[in-house]
Order: structure tokens, then sequence, then C-alpha cells
């Protein structure tokens, strides 16, 4: 992870001094969009497979149930006299059996016959979740996992917890009694076990050394001890997780492209060509854990679905095609996570103020709400998602809230012309000609308003389709063509010769 | 042409699409009381449509349906009703009899509980349909058959003057297809009207007096003898049908 | 028979809850405190409640609705909070709203877009369970803001219960016992065939919002105790272990609201044993132990029995083919 880390940055200072390069990570705005931005990118890439799969809530199980992988592996590792961190691997392993565990007790349900799939996924994880909250607040005192954590994250903070690499000047310092910065001091040797202050003339003295011991180059920097500044970067942990993940995830979807695509929509077809489905899910579901346990850190163990599911429901709307939906489903978390900081500190997308907004409320309610606004980064980002959700709900060119309502009218004008013309063909030079084709109780036929049929009638006529005579409405020669035409479309569709009934 | 008041259904340029693509166009039918009508088909024809957009199950885009001259909100009770059967789950903890009961729960009205009167009649039922021993077994415990023939006896109960019938001979046996047959024409000698959608081709004259032939639009409607011909089946199945079993058929048609 | 097998049940059941709290103090010598018997006679009402109405929502394919909507909620308790202040009726009906405005976003997302089920529900509990932590982040940096333990409302906090709270629970559930009662037969219909129940002349809209009203308002009074997360173990845990005892909607029912009572007082009293130990969690455990014995050992319907049945069926043909070979 550390040589991973190195090279990286050895990579980024040939473009940016470090200097740059370290007032770039240490803001907080910087680091938390960077890390919120690459979570967005693996969930985005894995819930386009879970969505189309109709398996997204089973990323909500799992980010639930990932809290009971790290509560035991830390147990564990406390155990085991060991520091917890996030980043300990043996977290990883907790987490993707985790993962793995509550598909497996769910699929073990399920399969029993006695309980639905849906109702399997609804008893599993809050099972193991109660586990894990029982397990955090009977043996786990660590603040690491209070409850704020567990639910938002810090992704806040990321900024703040780093690795640092130093490029040059690098020479660690061991300072010695002999080294002329040594400070020495005299101690007294037995106020300690005896209670006698230094001050007692029956203390003894000795000579100590004060700050001897070894300095990593940035301590001793930091302490004065070098003249020459080394070269040091400060890297956020986080950064480094998520990119690993971000590889892992790229690198997942890129080599199975073809199989995630082939089992994705037709799992029968995959099995029978000798792929295997069930395998394929079974990583998919451990490449979530670890997504899962990777932004534990930084967004939680709740609000880390949404950035499984909703940018993939938003490019569902915008395309029809998987490599459309992988393209754009990680721009659409990329941007909730970019504007989602701004909506943190009062912002939505960086143009509209929050603030403004409560002091409407304030004015219309008689409220006296601060309207300072300052809320959690995470929540922000997922509430960003949702806002671009809506606006392709309802903007989306291809299945927007809009353009289904402008197409629907169209098609309904449409519809309406072909059922009047219909009609008119049908019982045109029947016996019920008559009855059925009088132009002034024609609308009753239908159950129409009259004015709706005026309407109709009155656009076919314009069209050139439609022509009354002796009160009834009748079919001119490019109406009848017409009905044809759209009868032909319709009926090959249902496997119908066109025969025309009122031909003899 | 047949009086009105003798008419159980009249279909008036009905019209029903999903989407804005019509399932079904621009029908006329009648259908005289006492008829027994199968609706035949091929599968997307519109038959399922028909049959719920009679009943207000889905919304009509134009038209107007009559049951015995009267629209359907005004003519509920002469309406009986079997849904094809892959449309409730069979695992629903509830017994045959319960099943049947619900037949009646329309005639009762809110509020109101079954009780003694109500389970003889859904016994009675079911004894007509030949299930009177199974009436407290667990709905998952059944057959196909069984299950079509619950769902028969859930309708017989509504005492109704027009049933409509979504394929109930759909994977049943020769046997359980005698019994509902039989049932059906104890229903017919009792003046009743019985509009069935059935697939089987060969059986259409032997158990039907009446038939509809119908994809997206009605191709012939009338009594089987004069409907039933190799033209109109064509016309209905797009020339897949080549020929039918026995010249009977044919003769009659010509 | 069997009917009156899983009738004896609920009574012994019934019975059990009622000597709970005796009981477990002559057995283990526990000494439960007032407060600990509040909670445990609200963790049973609510049980009870939620029970008889989760039945509904798992035999409609409901289950993971009430996940949505119990995560839905959040947000209601905060604006309910920003409005009203502390109060336990503007939290409660801020919830509700919440919850119901959710219910409505995922119709409308059904149907006018492609999305399928399991997606509109995540994005409705992803979406609104951030505008309630995005909220209750603004309300903790307010200055008068007594943290109002708003964040009980996310782990429910069981002991934070109290007798108006048992008296709103119970009264609450009696209304919901009356509906239940009275349009018994009704809601069976919809439930089983709504098709039937339209051609029928049932009012299906109507049945249909009842339904999930009692759903939402089961939900709202239960995050308090179990909070949003857990609400959905509450609901439909208890319907499916009633599920495998009985083949009758009436028992399902009965049975359900008589295994969430037990799994709520128990619950309630075994997380007494410990302070550390929090009680809406440890009500889950035992729900989830109730299914795990219910499907395992149910007769009839149960794995073990199963098995059984196997066995024997397999030693009797192995004991058929012996004859025919001799
Ligand atoms: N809910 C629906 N939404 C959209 N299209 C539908 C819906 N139900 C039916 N259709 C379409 O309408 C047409 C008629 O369907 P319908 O179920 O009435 O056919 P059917 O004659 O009953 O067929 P089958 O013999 O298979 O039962 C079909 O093309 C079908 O695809
Ligand atoms: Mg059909
Ligand atoms: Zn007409
Ligand atoms: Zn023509
Ligand atoms: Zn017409």
């Amino acid at each position: 992870m550390m040589g991973l880390e190195r090279a990286l940055i050895e990579l980024l200072l040939r473009f940016v001094t470090h200097d740059a390069l370290n007032a770039f990570l240490r803001s907080p705005q910087h680091t938390a969009s960077l890390v919120g931005c690459l979570i967005a990118i693996c969930g985005a890439l894995l819930g386009t497979f879970l969505l189309l799969r109709g398996l997204s809530l089973t990323s909500d199980a799992i980010s639930h149930t990932v809290l009971l992988g790290i509560v035991l592996a830390f147990m564990l590792m406390t155990g085991a006299g060991l520091e917890g961190d996030t980043s300990s691997p043996w977290l990883i392993v907790g987490a993707a059996a985790a993962g793995v565990g509550t598909v497996v007790l769910t699929e073990t349900l399920h399969r029993s016959g006695l309980v639905r799939q849906d109702a399997a996924l609804g008893l599993a994880f809050p099972l193991l979740f109660a586990i894990a909250v029982i397990l955090v607040s009977r043996f786990v005192d660590d603040v690491h996992l209070d409850d704020d954590a567990v639910l938002v994250g810090e992704i806040g903070l990321a900024w703040a917890n780093t690795n640092s690499h130093c490029f040059e000047h690098c020479e660690s310092l061991r300072i010695t009694p002999e080294h002329p910065a040594a400070q020495q001091m005299r101690q007294c040797v037995n106020c300690r076990e005896l209670t006698i202050s230094p001050r007692d003339e029956r203390a003894e003295f000795r000579e100590v050394c004060g700050n001897c011991g070894v300095y990593t180059p940035a301590q001793a920097w930091s302490a004065g001890l070098l003249d020459e500044a080394p070269t040091l970067v400060f890297f956020p942990k986080s950064i480094t997780v998520m990119l690993v993940l971000t590889a892992l995830t790229v690198g997942f979807v890129a080599v199975f492209y073809k199989e995630l695509k082939l089992t994705t929509f037709d799992a029968a077809l995959a099995k029978s060509l000798g792929f295997r489905p069930a395998a394929l899910t079974y990583a998919l579901m451990i490449l979530v854990s670890l997504v899962a346990v990777g932004a534990f850190d930084a967004v939680g163990s709740i609000l880390v679905i949404a950035f499984f599911i909703i940018p993939p429901a938003a490019a569902y709307l915008l395309t029809d095609r998987l490599s459309g939906m992988l393209l754009l489903s990680p721009v659409i978390g990329g941007a909730g996570a970019f504007f989602g900081y701004d909506l943190a500190r009062g912002w939505l997308f960086g143009m509209l103020p929050v603030a403004e907004g409560i002091a409407a409320l304030n004015a219309i309610f008689g409220l006296q709400l601060r309207e300072a606004w300052d809320s959690s980064i995470s929540a922000s980002v997922v509430l960003t998602m949702f806002v671009l959700f809506v606006l392709v709900w309802i903007l989306s060119p291809r299945y927007g809230l809009v353009v289904s309502a402008v197409r629907r009218a169209n098609s309904r004008r449409r519809f309406d012309d072909q059922v009047v013309l219909a009609h008119i063909h049908n019982h045109q030079g029947t016996p019920s000609h008559a009855i059925e084709l009088r132009a002034a109780t024609l609308h009753q036929h239908f159950r129409w308003t009259p004015q709706k049929m005026n309407r109709v009638l009155m656009r076919l006529r314009a069209l050139g389709f439609v022509s009354q005579e002796a009160g009834s409405a009748i079919l001119t020669q490019r109406g009848d063509a017409h009905v044809h035409a759209f009868r032909k479309q319709l009926l090959v569709a249902h496997n119908i010769p066109d025969i025309d009934p009122t031909q003899p | 042409m047949p009086e009105p008041a003798e008419l159980a259904l009249v279909i008036d340029d009905l019209t029903v699409a999903y989407d804005q693509k019509p399932a079904i166009w621009d029908i006329d039918l009648e259908v005289p009381q006492g008829a027994l009508m199968a609706i035949v088909g091929p599968n997307g024809a519109g038959k399922s449509t028909l049959i719920k957009a009679a009943l207000n199950l889905i919304p009509r885009a134009a038209g107007s349906v009559l049951f015995h001259g009267k629209p359907y909100e005004a003519a509920r009770h002469l309406v009986g009703y079997v849904p094809q059967r892959g449309s409730v789950d069979w695992d629903f903890p509830t017994s045959v009899l319960d099943v049947v009961t619900m037949g009646l729960y329309g005639k009762l009205g809110w509020l109101r509980r079954p009780g003694r009167r109500e389970r003889a009649q859904a016994l009675a039922a079911l004894e007509q349909v030949g299930l009177l021993d199974y009436a407290g077994r667990q709905i998952s415990q059944l057959s196909g058959g069984q299950q079509q023939r619950t769902f028969l006896a859930r309708a017989l109960v509504q005492d109704a003057q027009i049933y409509f019938m979504d394929e109930p001979f759909a994977a049943v046996d020769a046997t359980t297809e005698a019994a509902i047959v039989n049932i059906l024409r104890e229903l017919n000698k009792r003046g009743r009207t019985v509009l069935v959608v059935h697939h089987d081709l060969q059986t259409v004259p032997e158990y039907f007096d009446w038939l509809t032939l119908l994809n997206v639009e009605v191709v012939a409607s009338g009594p089987t003898c004069q409907v039933f011909t190799l033209d109109n089946l064509q016309k209905t199945y797009g020339g897949r049908v080549t020929s039918l079993h026995g010249g009977q058929v044919l003769a009659a048609g010509g | 028979m069997a009917e009156r097998r899983v009738w004896a049940m609920i009574a012994a059941l019934l019975a059990l809850g009622v000597l709970l709290v005796p009981l477990s103090q002559a057995l283990f010598g526990l000494r439960l405190t007032y407060t600990v018997r509040v909670v445990a006679l609200g963790g049973s009402l609510l049980g009870a409640l939620s029970g008889a109405v989760g039945c509904f929502a798992v035999l409609r394919r409901e289950s993971l609705l009430g996940d949505a909507l119990s995560h839905a909620a959040l947000p209601g308790v905060a604006v309910g909070f920003l409005l009203a202040g502390r109060q336990l009726g503007a939290l409660l009906v801020g919830a509700g709203i919440a919850s119901w405005l959710g219910l409505r976003l995922v119709a409308a997302i059904l149907r006018t877009t492609r999305i399928k089920q399991d997606a509109a529900l995540g994005i409705v509990l992803a979406s609104f369970f951030a505008a309630g932590i995005a909220l209750l982040t603004y309300i903790q940096s307010l200055p008068e803001a007594s943290q109002a333990g708003l964040d009980s409302f996310i782990f429910g906090q069981a002991a934070a219960i109290i007798a108006s709270d048992i008296a709103l629970l119970g009264a609450v559930g009696l209304a919901v016992t009356l509906v239940l009662a009275l349009l018994w037969k009704e809601f069976k219909l919809i439930t089983f065939d709504a098709e039937f129940a339209s051609a029928g002349g049932l009012r299906g809209g109507l049945i249909d919002a009842l339904l999930s009203t009692l759903i939402v308002v089961t939900i709202v009074l239960g995050l308090q105790l179990a909070g949003v997360i857990l609400m959905v173990g509450m609901l439909i845990a208890p319907a499916i272990a009633a599920r495998q005892w009985t083949h009758s909607l009436e028992q399902m029912v009965v049975l359900a609201a008589a295994l969430g009572a037990f799994a709520g007082g128990s619950g309630a009293v075994i997380s007494a044993l410990d302070s550390d130990i929090p009680t809406g969690p440890m009500i889950i455990v035992v729900a989830f132990a109730l299914v795990a014995l219910s499907i395992t050992l149910a007769p009839g319907r149960g794995v073990l029995w199963r098995q059984l049945r196997q066995r024997e069926n397999r030693r009797h043909f192995r004991s058929r083919r012996l004859e025919t070979g001799a």
C-alpha cells in the first residue's frame, strides 16, 4: 500500500511541486470531493449491474451487514492486541465475509422455499445489523465506531488522516547524548519511587538526554533539528484506499465485461454457454462489500447505498445501452460528490444559496431558524445525487416526464384519429351504416364528449381523410388509403392478413 | 336481428390500448342470452384484454359495454368472473372453502361477514365441481385442475347471469375438462350466458354453440356452425391453420 | 386438529407473555424496575401491532416497502422538530407525512419510469434518509437545541418510552384491531386476488390506501423503540414465523401478533440483563430466533419435518423395491 502510494506521488511530483500538492490535499474540500468521486465511480459501475439484475437492494443489505464484519474483525484484532484501523487487511477480509454471508443467508432462506426473496432480504439484514449494534454497544469502546461514524462517516476529515512520504533530505535522525543538538538535563532518580521531591536534600540526580531517540524526517523538521527542509508529502489514506478499489472495480468490469453483460441479460443462455453466473454474482457481491467497507470511513454504512443505486437509476433513464450506462452513471455520481460539498456548506450546485430558502421559510411560517446552513457532507452528496436524478427524471430526452408527456399527447391525438377512422372504415357500406356513422351521434358510440368528437372530426376533415354525406361521416379515398396503411402496421405485428371486410 | 332485450351482452365500438397501442380495436359484439360462447384467437389477440375491459378492470379508450341493457356499475351482480389461474399467489394461507366464499363477498357488502348460509352455499358449489372433500384443504396443496375448479366454484356461488371465464381449460386433464364442460352445460341449461376464452380449436364445435373469432378486431361472430370455417380461422390465425380435422367443418362453412 | 394446535400455541404464547415479568423475576432473580416493565409492555404492544399488520405487507410482496418507509420517516421527524419543538405528537405526525410522501414517490417512479421496484425503493430510502441526516446535522448546530435526542429515532431508544407512549400504542393498537376486524374480508380478498376484488365491485384503491396507512402508522409508532433501520425486521419477522405454522389467514395474523408481542417483551427483558445491550436490536434477534425455529420445526412445512418425511419415503421405497425384487 505504502509503495503504491509512493509511486503515485512520485508520478504526481513530475507535474507539480510538493508544496502545491500538499496545499491541494490539505484542503478538506479537495480531499472530500476526490474521495467522494472515487466512491461514486466504484458504486456507479457496480450498481449498474445490480440495477439491471434487480439486485439493487442487495447493496442496501450488504452495506448494513458490512458493519457486522467490521465489528467482528475489530474485536478479533483488539483481542489479538493489534491496532484497530479501517484500512487493515483484516477488516477487509471481515467485510468481504460479511457481504458474502449476507448473500448466502438470504439465498439459504429463499432456497428453503418457505420465504420469498424480498422477505428473505428483509429478514437477513436487520438481523445482522442488530447483532452488530449489540456487539458495538456491548464490547467495543472505540470512539471510531460510534453511532455517527456508522451513519454518516467523516468525509470532511479525510484530509487529516494521512501517511507522510519523504523525497529529499530524508535522513532520519538519531540523536544520541553525544549529538550536538541533544538536550542534557538533570533528573532526580528516586523521587518517583520514594515520593521525594527533587528539592529534598536526599534527592539523587543523574544526567539524562531529553530529546534523544529516532526522528522521522517529518518529526525532525518540525522539532527544528534539521537545517534543510525535507521534501514531504502528506497523502490522505482514504484516497489511496479508494484508488485501489477503483482500480479493482474498473479492472473487474473491463476484464469481465462480456461475461457480465451476458449473465446480466440472459443468465440461462450464459449458463448453457459454460459461463458461471453464480460465480460472477459472488464476485460482484464481494466487490460491493469491499467498496462498502472502503467507503465506511468516509460516508458511513447507510448512505453508501445511494452511491450504488441513484446514479445508475438516473443513467438508466438516459440511455438504453449498457456501455452508455457504464459511462454516464460514474459521471452522475461524480457530479453529485463534487457538488455535494457545496451543498453541505450552503450552496446548491454552487449557485443557489440554501440560506435564502431558510429565510423564506422563516418569513412564511414565522419561524426563527438559523439561516447559516452547515451540514453533513456525505448526506449532502446523496441529496445532490437525488436532485440530479430528479432533473434527469423530468428532463431526460429519452424517458423524461416532459418528453413522455409531449409524446403521449401526440400519440393520443394520432390514436384518437385512428380509432375514428377505423370505426368509419368498419361500418361504411354495412347495414348498420346509418346508425353507426351519423355525424351528430358519432360521439355516443365511443362514450366521448361531443366536443372531443368534434375536435377529432374537424382535424380529420382538415387532413382530407373524412367527408360528410347525408349526415354521415364517410372516408375519402385518401382516408381509406391512410386506414389501410396504419392497419397494416398494426396487424403485421399481430400476424393478421390484411383482408378488408368492406370489400366483397 | 334479435330484440335488444334478449341480448345478454352488447359491446359497441370498444377500443382498448396499452400505451397508445391498441390491443383490441373497434370491437362490436352482441351475445344473445343463453349463449355458450367461445372466444378464440391466437396468443396476444386481446382475449383477456376484452374481458378485463368489459369488467372495468382496465380503462377503455373508447366504446361502451352493456350487460342486459345496463352499464357495468348497475349490472355488477349479474356478472361472474373466472380469472386466469396464474393471476394469484397459490401459497396464500387460506382454504378452498374460504376462496369459494370470496365469491359471495360482493353480495354481502361492506362490514357484513359471511355466516352459516354463505358457508352452505359455498359447500354446495364445491359439491357441484366435485371438490367437496377438499373444502378444508390449503390451496397450495391443490393440483392445477383442482385450482381451476376452485375458481369455477367461486364463480358459481356468485349466481350470476353472465359468466366470463379466462382459459378455464388451460393445463387440465381430460377428466377435469369433461367435468368443467358439464358445469358449463348445466349453467347454459339454466339460461345463463357463458363466455369462455378457449384455445383448443378441435373441441370448439363440440362444446360451444356460439363463437367469436378475435384478433385485435372481431373477425367473425355468430353461431358456431356459421362462423367456424377454415376461411375465418385463417383470417384469425393468419394462414397458420392449414386444415381442420374432419371434412365436416369445411362443409358447414361452404 | 391442526387448527386447534395453533390456537393452543397462541394461548401458550400469551400466557407466557403475561407471566414473563413475574417468571423472570422468580427464576433468574431479576429485579425488574418500573422502567423495564414499561419498556417490556411497550415492546410487546408494538410487536403485536407490527406482527399483525406485517402479515399483509409480507403477503402482498411488499416486505421491503417497510424498510424504505421507515427510513423515509426520518426527515419528517426533523422537520417536525424544527416546526414544533420536541413534542412527540409533532414528531410522529412529521414522520407519518414524510413516510407517506416516500410511498407516493415510490409509486410515481414506478408509474412514470422503467425503473423497477427494488431500485425505486432504494432511491427513496437513501435520499430521504440523507435528507433526514442533513437536517439532523443542521439541528445539532442550532444553539438552542439541546440536541433533542432525535438520534434515538435512528437506532431506537426503548428506555425513552414512558407511560403515555404506552397509552398511545394501546389506543392505536385498538383502532387497528377494530379496522382489521371490520374490514377483514375486504383486506383478505384484496390481498389474495385484487383483480377479482375489483371485478366484484370492491373499491380496490380505497382498501389499498387503508392498508398502506396501517403500515405507515405502525412504522411511525415503532420508530422510537426500534429505530428506522430495524423497524422492517419488527414488521416482517413475526409474520414469516407465523406463516410456517398455519394455513389460515386468521390464525396467521393472530399468531404473528402473539409472536411479535413475545419477541418484544422478552427482548426488552433480556436487554435489561445488561445495561449495554440495546433493546431494539435485542428484540430483532429474538424475533429472528423465532423465525429460525419456525422454519426448521413447524409441522408440515418446516425443514426438519420435510427431511424426516423424505427419509421415510426413501425407506418405504427401498423396502418396496426389495419386495418386488424378491
Ligand atoms: N399490462 C399490459 N401492458 C402492456 N401491454 C399489454 C398488457 N397486457 C397485455 N398487453 C398486450 O396486449 C396484447 C393483448 O394481450 P392479452 O393478454 O389480452 O392477449 P390474450 O389474447 O389473452 O393472449 P393469451 O392467449 O396469451 O392469453 C398483447 O400484445 C400484450 O402484449
Ligand atoms: Mg389471456
Ligand atoms: Zn356503434
Ligand atoms: Zn378499405
Ligand atoms: Zn364500430
